[in-house]
């Protein structure tokens, strides 16, 4: 059984991890995803389910810190538009 | 003797006697004298400044889309607030990217209030340019 502790922890590893990415649009998905991600499954009381879900924030975790290596060695050379602030 | 700076020659004797002084004293300066003077300044910079509680509860109103005229004092708690546990980790990490830090993992699960928040922030703000200096 998961406790609350552990994937309060992997919340805030993926937050950190998707933060690093350079580009925009993939850096704001993965914030959002994530955050929807945990609060769908907010509510879940069978035991097997969060294990599943945690074991499944785990992959993604590795997938993202993974991927960030791969978009780093990339860096976008433009800043996104949606990233200036309004004049 | 040679100083390692160039001090202005109206203040070179005091100075000089300054550093003769305080090498001389050297040995008898204990590992109980640096401490107290440590703890000194932790109690000094203990509480959080007005600005930084106000930069605090603003985030904290849009991350939990309060109305822009909920009164928020620097003792409310995130919980009072309407914000779970996934809501409140969404605050630090929006703290953490405004003020440009790194909070610990055990110093975020401690976080309940505005002003807990705002003394974190200010400590390691703090903390910051010592880090880079060195």
């Amino acid at each position: 059984m998961v406790d609350k502790g552990p994937v309060i922890s992997l919340c805030r590893s993926l937050l950190r991890a998707g933060h690093q990415y350079p580009d925009y649009n993939i850096r704001e998905y993965a914030k959002r995803r994530t955050l929807e991600g945990f609060r769908m499954n907010k509510n879940l009381t069978d035991h097997s389910k969060v294990e599943e879900a945690y074991a499944e924030g785990k992959k993604q975790l590795e997938v993202v810190e993974r991927v960030v290596k791969v978009y780093l060695a990339y860096p976008p050379r433009t800043k996104n538009i949606m990233e200036l602030k309004l004049q | 003797s040679k100083l390692p700076y160039n001090p202005p020659p109206r203040i070179y004797h005091a100075t000089l006697k300054r550093v003769l002084r305080k090498a001389s004293s050297f040995q008898s300066i204990s590992f109980g004298r640096f401490q107290s003077s440590k703890r000194i300044r932790l109690q000094i910079s203990c509480a959080a400044k007005p600005e930084t509680v106000q930069k605090v509860s603003d985030i904290v109103k849009e991350q939990l889309a309060l109305s822009a005229d909920t009164a928020l004092t620097a003792e409310s708690k995130f919980s009072a607030l309407g914000a779970d546990s996934l809501d409140t980790v969404e605050i630090v990490m929006a703290l953490e990217e405004k003020f440009d830090i790194s909070v610990e993992e055990t110093e975020a699960q401690n976080i309940t209030t505005i002003q807990e928040a705002a003394d974190l922030i200010e400590d390691l703000v703090q903390k910051k340019p010592t880090a880079q200096a060195s």
